[in-house]
C-alpha cells in the first residue's frame, strides 16, 4: 500500500532539485575533466558561477520589449514548478495532484517555449539561431519522451510518477521486464538532448555553429542570466530525476520516518551519480553530432521506446 | 426570464442586425454600429439559452415549432445539451466578434462604401444566426436550411474585401468544396427521410434504428465526408488556409474558431445520435477511420502551418491541426464507446474532444482578433514584413502570446487540459487494444505529443518573428495600439482561455449534458471532476484504483507562487537598473536585417521534414559581366501542399480533359442541350421512378 | 533455475537483441554496426548458457561456446581486421534514408509479433517473446543486407539474421541437433571468409563496391 506524499515533503523535494542542480552540473564537469586527463574545476564551481552573475548588473538589449525582463522569472518559475512534480526521497503519489509525467513535460516545454521567445527578442542573429534549433530538435524528442512515459505507464494505468515508482517499488533491475530494457535504452538516448549535452548539443561553447541552448541566453546578463543557468541546472537534475523515478527505485514506499527518508536520499544520491557519469563519459567519447544528423540520432530512441511499448501490448 | 422565450429572441436579434444594413443607406458608421450590436444582443441571448438548457438539471430538451413554411414538412428547433453546448460555442466567439468588429472594419478599410459595409453587417448576422440555428435544428431542412445560409453569409464575407481577385478565387474553391460537402448531406439526409417518412430528427432517429449494417455505415461515411469538407480535415482542408484568411479578421476567427465546430456538431449528431446502433457499440471502421484521418490532420496542420509566413494563414492552418486533435478525441469515443471493459473511457475521450472545442474556438478566436489587429494598424500579414510590434502594441503582443501558450498545449493554460485528456485516452487505449490496434493508438499519441512540440516552434517564431525583434519595415515602424474596444473583444476570450486553463473543473458541469445524453452514462463531471472540482482525474483502469488526477488550479497557484522568489532572484544583489546596449552582433553595427526572419527559424524544419514538404528553391544570380562579381541573388523558396500538388491538381487535370473530350463533341446548338436533358430526365424516370408506390 | 527465471531471462535477453539490432540498423559507423553483432552474439551465447543451465542439456552449452568463440570474438575480429586492411570509408551508406529503415524496423516487428501469434507454436515455445523477437531479427538482418550499400554492412546483417535464427531455434525446440548447428556455424564462417576476401580482392583491383556491380550491366 502506497501512502501519499505530505506537501511539506513534496516541497522539501522541490528544493533540494532547485539547490543541487548546479551541484550535479559541477560533478559532471569533474567527472569529465577526469576523464580527459584535466584536473577541472571544484565541483561547486557553477555555485560560484551564480554568486557571481547575481552580484552584476544587467545589460539589456535596446530593441528588447518589455517582455524580455520577465522572460528570466517564467523560466525559472516553470521550471522549478516541473521539480515539484518528481518524486525524490519516497515514492507514491502526492497528497494532492501534482506529480503528473505529461505536466512535467508540459511544463518544461513551456520554460522551453518562453526561453525560445525571449532569444527572440534581442533581435540578434545567435539568439534566433539557437531558438530555431532548440525548436526543431524538442518536437522531435517530446514524442520519444512521451513513449517511454507509456511506456511504463501503460501497465500501471497511470502517468503519476509517484504511483509509477512506488509499483516499481524497491525491486532492482534484476526484476526488470523486457520493455524495461528498450525503454531506458530510449531514454538513454534521449537524455543527452533533454539535457543540452553532447552528442545533440555543447554546453561548453560560445561558438555560432555549435551551440543550441547557450545561444538563446547570449543576451541575458547578470542576474538575470543566473536565473537562466539555475533554471537549466534544475531542469537537468529534473530530467535525471525522471529517469530515475521511471526505472529505478525510489527509496522505500512505506518508510515514513527519518530513516525511511535517508535511505531514500542516499538512493537518490546513488542513481544521479550513476547517470551523471553516463552523460560524462558519453561527453568524453563522442563527437557532438553534425545538427542535421540529430534526427537520426533520436530517430534510434523513438524506435527503442516504441518497441518498448510494442513488447507491453503486442 | 423564461429560457424557452430565448430563441426567438436570439432570431429577432439576429433578424434587427441583418435590418439593420439598410441603415448605411445614410450612414455606414451607423449600419456598422447598430448592426455588431444587435449580433452582441443575439450573441448574449444564445449564451442565456445554451446556460438555461446546460444548467437545467431535468434534462429536458428545448422543443419549439416553427411556422409551418413547407406543406410536406414539421419544422420544429430541438436544443439538447448536444445543441446547447455547441450553441455555446458559437456564442462565446460571436461575443468577441461583435465587440471587435465595428472598430475593426473601420480601421481596416476607411475607405469602404456603403454598400460594402451594408453587405458585411448583413452577412455577419445572417452568418451568426444561421451558425446558431444549425445546432438548433429539430429537423433535416431546418438543418440544411441554415447550413447553406452559413455557407452564403461566409462566402459573402470571404470575397466583401476583394482588392486583386485573390479572394474572389479563395471563395470560389471554398463554394466548391462546401457545396461538395453539402450534396453528401444531402444524400445522407434524404435517405434517413425517405426511410422515416417525415423530416424531424425524432423520425430520422427511428427510421435508422433497423439500418442493417452495410447502410448504416454507408450514410455515416457520407455525413462524414461532408462535415470532414467542412471541417477541413486532411485531405478536404485545401480550401480553408485560403478562405479563411481573405474574410475580414473577426469573421476568420468566427470561421476558423466556431464554423468548423459545427460540423464536428453534424459528425456527433450522425455518429452517435441519428445512426448509432440502438443498443450495440458502433461499428469499429468508423472510429477508426476518425482517429486516422484526425492523426493526419492534426501533424500534417501543424507542418503545413510551420512554413507560412502569413500570419492569418499560419492560423488557418492550426485550425486544421485542431480540428484533427478533435478528432482524435472524437475517434477514441467512437472506438471505445460500449465496448466491453472500456468503462468510463469513452466519456472522458468525449469530455477530451468537446473540451477541446471549446478551446480551440477560444485561442483561435483570440489568435485571429490579435492578428487582425496588428493588420489593421500595419497592413501588412506577412510576418516577414514585420517586428518590434512588442513595443508598440504592447496590448495586443501580450494576449497573442497568451493565445500563443495556449495553443501551443503548455500548462497553465486551456490547450493544455484538453490535450491532456486526450492523453489520458489515448494511454487506456492503448492498455485496451492488443496488437497492430494498441500500437496504432501509441503511434497515434507520438504524433499528438509531435504536434504539440511543432505548435510551440511554429508560435515562437509566429510570435517572435511578428513582435519581437526591431521593425524591419516602415509598416511595422509606425504602428500603433489597437483601439480599445477591439482590445476588449481580445480580453474576453483571453479570459476564457485563463478561466478554462486555470480551472476547467467547474466547465464540467457544462458538459454533463451532451456527454451523458450521447454516450447514455455517466456525465463528464461525475467521471472527469469525481474528485472535486479543482482535481480532473481520469480512472483508466477498470477497477479506477489507481486513478491519474492533475489540479490545473494547484499548478497555477505553484507557478505564481515561484514567480516571487524567482523575481527577487532577477534583481540581483545590486539591484542596479538594467543598463541599454546594442545587441552583440560580433561588432558591427545591429541592423533589422540581423534578425532572424520566419523563413530562417523554420528551415531547420522544412530540412528535417522534407520528404513531406518536397521544398522548392531557385536561386538566381545577376552578375555584372563575369561571374565572379555578383550584384544580386535571388531567391525564392516555397513549400507546396501535398494533398494540392498529389489529389487535386490531378483531379483538376483529369477533369479539365474529360471536359475537353466532351467539348470536341458538342453541337453548340441549344436545342440538343434540351434535348439531352430531356432525355436524361426520362431515363432518370425510367430507372428511379418504379420504386414502390 | 525455476523455469519463470528462465522465461524472464530469456524476455530480457530478447529486448536487448532487438535494441543491438536497432543499433546495427541506425549505424552510421561500421565499427559501431560490428561492436552492436558481436554484442548480439553475446547475448545469444548468453541466452545458450541460460537455456543450458535450466535443461542440462550438453550439445547447449557446446553450441554457446561456439558461439561465444567464433561470432562474438573471431569473426568480428576478422571484420574489423578487414576494414582496417581495406581503409576504407567508415560511414556506412544506407541505400534509402534511415528514418525510412527504422519505420521498416518498426512494421517488421509488428509483423512478426503477428505472425508468431498467428503461428500458435508460442505456446510450446519457451517464452512469449521469443519466437517473434527472433523472427525479427531474422528479417531484420535481412532488411540491413538489402538496405546498406557496402559488402561489410551486408555482412552484419547475415550475422544478424543468422542469430536470429539461432535464437528462434534455441527458444522453441530447445536447441535443434548439434551437428545442424555447427554445420551452420560453419557456413556463416564460410560465407564471411568468402565475402572479405572477395571485398578485399574486389577493392584492392578495381576499387569498387558491391553497389557499383550494376554498373556491370551490358
Amino acid at each position: 500500500m502506497t501512502v501519499d506524499r505530505p506537501l511539506g515533503l513534496v516541497l522539501l523535494e522541490m528544493s533540494l532539485l532547485v539547490l543541487l542542480g548546479p551541484l550535479v552540473t559541477g560533478t559532471i564537469q569533474k567527472l569529465k575533466a577526469r576523464l580527459q586527463c584535466r584536473q577541472g574545476a571544484g565541483v561547486l564551481q557553477p555555485y560560484r558561477d551564480l554568486a557571481k552573475l547575481l552580484g552584476k548588473g544587467t545589460v539589456q538589449a535596446d530593441t528588447a520589449s518589455g517582455f524580455f525582463r520577465s522572460v528570466p522569472v517564467l523560466v525559472l518559475a516553470a521550471t522549478v514548478a516541473a521539480a515539484a512534480l518528481v518524486p525524490v526521497l519516497r515514492a507514491g503519489p502526492p497528497a494532492f495532484p501534482l506529480g503528473d509525467a505529461v505536466m512535467l513535460l508540459g511544463l518544461l516545454a513551456l520554460a522551453r517555449f518562453l526561453t525560445a521567445v525571449g532569444a527572440l527578442d534581442a533581435g540578434g542573429a545567435f539568439g534566433g539561431m539557437g531558438a530555431s534549433r532548440e525548436m526543431t530538435v524538442a518536437p522531435l524528442v517530446e514524442p520519444a519522451l512521451m513513449l517511454v512515459v507509456f511506456s511504463t505507464a501503460v501497465v500501471a494505468g497511470t502517468t503519476e510518477l509517484g504511483a509509477l515508482a512506488g509499483q516499481r517499488g524497491t525491486s532492482w533491475f534484476p526484476a526488470w521486464r523486457a520493455a524495461d530494457f528498450l525503454g531506458l535504452a530510449a531514454m538513454l538516448v534521449l537524455l543527452p538532448a533533454e539535457t543540452g549535452r553532447i552528442p545533440v548539443d555543447n554546453p561548453d561553447t560560445h561558438l555560432e555553429l555549435t551551440m543550441l541552448h547557450e545561444g538563446m541566453l547570449l543576451e541575458h546578463s547578470g542576474p538575470g542570466l543566473a536565473c537562466m543557468v539555475l533554471a537549466s541546472h534544475t531542469r537537468q537534475l529534473v530530467m535525471l530525476g525522471l529517469v530515475s523515478a521511471l526505472f529505478f527505485p525510489v527509496g522505500p514506499v512505506d518508510g515514513a520516518g527519518v530513516p525511511g527518508l535517508l535511505v531514500g536520499a542516499g538512493a537518490f544520491a546513488a542513481k544521479i551519480l550513476l547517470l551523471a557519469t553516463f552523460l560524462a563519459l558519453v561527453e568524453s567519447s563522442y563527437a557532438k553530432l553534425r545538427f542535421f544528423r540529430v534526427p537520426q540520432y533520436l530517430g534510434v530512441g523513438f524506435v527503442c521506446a516504441l518497441l518498448a511499448l510494442g513488447l507491453r501490448i503486442l | 426570464m423564461d429560457v424557452g422565450s430565448g430563441p426567438s429572441l436570439m432570431a429577432a436579434c439576429y433578424g434587427a442586425g441583418a435590418l439593420a444594413s439598410l441603415l448605411a443607406r445614410w450612414s455606414g458608421r451607423w449600419a456598422l454600429g447598430v448592426g455588431h450590436a444587435a449580433a452582441l444582443a443575439g450573441a448574449v441571448a444564445g449564451l442565456g439559452v445554451s446556460l438555461g438548457v446546460l444548467l437545467d438539471d431535468s434534462g429536458r430538451a428545448l422543443i419549439q415549432p416553427l411556422p409551418a413554411l413547407f406543406p410536406f414538412a414539421r419544422l420544429s428547433l430541438a436544443v439538447d445539451g448536444l445543441s446547447a453546448y455547441f450553441l455555446l460555442v458559437v456564442s462565446l466567439v460571436a461575443v468577441a466578434a461583435a465587440v471587435y468588429g465595428p472598430a475593426y472594419l473601420r480601421a481596416h478599410s476607411p475607405d469602404a462604401g456603403a454598400g460594402r459595409q451594408a453587405a458585411q453587417v448583413l452577412a455577419l448576422n445572417v452568418f451568426l444566426g444561421s451558425m446558431a440555428f444549425v445546432c438548433c435544428a429539430g429537423d433535416a431542412l431546418t438543418f440544411l436550411f441554415c447550413w447553406e445560409g452559413m455557407t452564403l453569409a461566409s462566402w459573402v464575407l470571404v470575397v466583401s474585401d476583394d482588392r486583386d481577385g485573390e479572394n474572389a478565387r479563395a471563395g470560389l474553391l471554398y463554394m466548391v468544396m462546401a457545396h461538395g460537402g453539402t450534396a453528401l448531406l444531402l444524400v445522407a439526409f434524404l435517405t434517413l427521410t425517405e426511410r422515416g417518412g417525415a423530416f424531424d430528427f425524432v423520425a430520422l432517429r427511428a427510421a435508422a434504428a433497423d439500418l442493417d449494417g452495410t447502410t448504416r455505415t454507408t450514410l455515416f461515411f457520407l455525413a462524414f465526408g461532408g462535415f470532414a469538407a467542412k471541417a477541413g480535415v486532411v485531405p478536404l482542408h485545401v480550401w480553408l488556409p485560403r478562405a479563411h484568411p481573405a474574410a475580414p479578421s473577426h469573421v476568420s476567427a468566427l470561421m476558423s474558431g466556431v464554423m468548423l465546430k459545427v460540423a464536428i456538431y453534424g459528425m456527433l449528431r450522425f455518429a452517435f445520435d441519428l445512426l448509432a446502433p440502438p443498443a450495440s457499440a458502433l461499428p469499429s471502421s468508423w472510429g477508426w477511420t476518425v482517429l486516422f484521418v484526425g492523426t493526419a490532420s492534426a501533424v500534417l496542420g501543424v507542418l503545413y502551418a510551420l512554413q507560412q509566413h502569413d500570419l492569418k494563414r499560419l492560423l488557418a492552418f492550426h485550425s486544421v491541426e485542431n480540428v484533427g486533435i478533435i478528432l482524435i478525441g472524437l475517434g477514441l469515443a467512437m472506438i471505445l464507446w460500449r465496448r466491453e471493459g472500456a468503462g468510463a473511457l469513452a466519456t472522458v475521450a468525449l469530455t477530451a474532444a468537446l473540451l477541446h472545442t471549446v478551446n480551440h474556438a477560444a485561442f483561435k478566436g483570440l489568435l485571429f482578433l490579435g492578428a487582425g489587429s496588428v493588420l489593421c494598424r500595419t497592413h501588412v500579414r506577412n510576418i516577414e514584413e514585420l517586428g518590434g510590434l512588442a513595443r508598440r502594441m504592447p496590448w495586443t503582443s501580450g494576449l497573442f502570446l497568451l493565445g500563443a501558450v495556449a495553443i501551443s498545449g503548455l500548462p497553465p493554460l486551456n490547450g493544455f487540459v484538453s490535450e491532456w485528456l486526450t492523453f489520458q485516452v489515448l494511454l487506456g487505449g492503448a492498455g485496451r487494444f492488443h496488437g497492430p490496434a494498441g500500437l496504432g493508438i501509441v503511434v497515434s499519441a507520438a504524433l499528438l505529443a509531435l504536434t504539440g512540440g511543432l505548435a510551440a516552434a511554429c508560435f515562437a517564431k509566429a510570435f517572435g518573428v511578428t513582435f519581437l525583434g526591431r521593425p524591419r519595415t516602415p509598416h511595422a515602424e509606425h504602428a500603433t495600439e489597437a483601439p480599445p474596444s477591439m482590445i476588449a473583444g481580445m480580453v474576453w476570450l483571453a479570459a476564457v482561455c485563463v478561466a478554462l486553463g486555470v480551472a476547467p473543473g467547474y466547465a464540467m458541469r457544462l458538459l454533463d449534458a451532451p456527454t451523458a445524453e450521447l454516450l447514455h452514462g455517466a456525465g463528464a463531471s461525475a467521471v472527469v471532476t469525481a474528485r472535486g472540482p479543482l482535481v480532473l482525474s481520469t480512472a483508466l483502469t477498470p477497477s479506477g484504483a489507481d486513478a491519474t488526477a492533475i489540479s490545473m488550479t494547484m499548478v497555477a497557484a505553484l507557478l505564481l507562487a515561484l514567480t516571487a522568489p524567482a523575481w527577487v532572484l532577477r534583481r540581483g544583489w545590486r539591484r542596479a537598473p538594467p543598463r541599454a546596449a546594442p545587441t552583440w552582433t560580433c561588432g558591427m553595427t545591429p541592423t533589422a536585417r540581423f534578425d532572424y526572419t520566419a523563413t530562417a527559424f523554420a528551415k531547420p524544419l522544412r530540412l528535417v521534414f522534407a520528404a513531406l514538404y518536397r521544398p522548392r528553391r531557385a536561386v538566381t544570380r545577376e552578375t555584372a559581366g563575369t561571374p565572379y562579381v555578383v550584384r544580386r541573388i535571388h531567391y525564392a523558396g516555397e513549400v507546396v501542399d501535398l494533398a494540392e500538388t498529389h489529389v487535386y491538381q490531378r483531379v483538376e487535370r483529369d477533369v479539365s480533359a474529360l471536359a475537353q473530350a466532351i467539348r470536341a463533341r458538342s453541337t453548340g446548338r441549344i436545342h440538343g442541350y434540351i434535348l439531352f436533358v430531356l432525355g436524361a430526365l426520362f431515363v432518370t424516370l425510367l430507372l428511379f421512378g418504379a420504386g414502390p408506390r | 533455475m525455476s523455469p519463470e527465471t528462465v522465461h524472464t531471462i530469456i524476455d530480457d535477453l530478447g529486448a536487448l537483441l532487438l535494441l543491438t539490432m536497432i543499433v546495427i540498423v541506425a549505424a552510421t559507423q561500421i565499427y559501431r554496426a560490428i561492436y552492436a553483432v558481436a554484442a548480439q552474439s553475446l547475448l545469444i551465447a548468453v541466452a545458450g548458457a541460460v537455456l543450458a543451465a535450466s535443461t542440462g542439456n550438453v550439445d547447449l552449452w557446446v553450441i554457446a561456446g561456439v558461439t561465444l568463440a567464433v561470432k562474438a570474438l573471431v569473426l568480428p575480429w576478422v571484420l574489423h581486421r578487414v576494414v582496417q586492411r581495406m581503409n576504407v570509408r567508415r560511414e556506412v551508406e544506407p541505400v534509402i534514408p534511415v528514418a525510412a529503415t527504422l519505420a521498416l524496423t518498426v512494421a517488421v516487428v509488428v509483423m512478426s509479433f503477428q505472425l508468431s501469434a498467428s503461428l500458435g507454436s508460442v505456446g510450446r515455445a519457451i517464452t512469449g517473446n521469443a519466437l517473434p523477437v527472433g523472427i525479427a531479427l531474422t528479417l531484420l538482418g535481412v532488411l540491413v543486407m538489402a538496405t546498406q550499400k557496402t559488402a561489410l554492412t551486408q555482412m552484419v546483417g547475415l550475422f544478424a539474421s543468422e542469430n536470429g535464427i539461432f535464437f528462434t531455434a534455441m527458444a522453441v525446440t530447445q536447441g535443434m541437433p548439434l551437428i545442424i548447428e555447427i554445420g551452420v556455424i560453419l557456413d556463416v564462417i564460410l560465407a564471411a571468409l568468402v565475402m572479405a576476401i572477395m571485398v578485399l580482392r574486389v577493392r584492392s583491383t578495381v576499387d569498387a563496391d558491391i553497389a557499383d556491380l550494376d554498373e556491370l550491366r551490358g
